[in-house]
């Protein structure tokens, strides 16, 4: 049995993904909403806050909502603004 | 008069494809054929070399494919339901598209016309507001700019006519 629980594994996309440098990273986890995932992903990679400002939180298949709890082991994917068409 | 064979993702409740290859846009008006409906409507986004006296080489798309997978069928269902459609279907390309192909394809069917025209005119809007796919933008000396705008304006139509 792990002692810790398990990390949330973010995954990033396009200019975000770029500005980065990375596609994905895990962040320890101990619980929090998303409005907290959000703090930790700045603090993590600053240069990406700013379009972080801007982004959607997906937990899973579907958008979430900034008071939502984010489970330990979540898959989580910020989305900066599209450009789809 | 009789329904095609399913061509995306048989088994899927809605008509939506997220596709590397060449978009079929036949198969998507095809996919929205319907004995109830009299007026049937495909739109085609391509691919435009110049947006705004900048040249782009080729466009480069990503997606949150799950995500993006879901909220076309949510927006197929939405529409559907909101114009009465018979049928409507949606497919977007993502990797590398060239000038000139096509880059989106939404179809809509009714029984009449207004409300298919409408039904993709809202499809693509939505599509463009809220669906997770970026564009990339590769111009001819090599650089390239992946496109965020940002939602709280009106977005610049970087892509479309």
């Amino acid at each position: 049995m792990p002692d810790n629980p398990p990390p949330v594994r973010v995954t990033l996309f396009a200019g975000m993904a770029e500005a980065a440098g990375r596609r994905s990273l895990e962040l320890p986890w101990t619980g929090g909403t998303v409005a907290d995932l959000r703090h930790r992903v700045a603090a993590a990679m600053p240069a990406i806050a700013p379009l972080l400002a801007q982004s959607a939180i997906a937990l899973g298949n579907r958008y979430a909502k900034a008071d939502e709890s984010v489970a330990a082991g979540a898959d989580v994917a910020i989305i900066p603004p599209v450009s789809g068409g | 008069m009789h329904s095609p064979a399913p061509v995306f993702h048989p088994g899927a409740d809605e008509a939506v494809t997220l596709t590397r290859g060449p978009l079929d846009t036949a198969a998507v008006l095809a996919a929205v054929s319907d004995p109830a409906a009299g007026g049937n409507v495909l739109f085609v986004g391509t691919a435009r070399s110049v947006t705004a006296d900048i040249t782009t080489s080729r466009l480069e798309y990503e997606a949150h494919e799950p995500l993006a997978h879901a909220m076309l069928a949510a927006l197929l269902a939405e529409a559907r339901r909101r114009f009465s459609l018979a049928g409507c279907a949606a497919a977007h390309r993502l990797g590398v598209v060239e000038p000139g192909e096509a880059s989106v394809a939404v179809a809509a069917s009714a029984p009449h016309r207004p409300a298919a025209f409408a039904a993709t005119e809202w499809l693509m809007a939505e599509i463009k507001r809220e669906v997770p796919i970026w564009k990339c933008e590769h111009r001819p000396d090599g650089s390239h700019t992946w496109v965020h705008s940002d939602p709280n304006t009106p977005p610049p139509e970087t892509h479309h006519e």
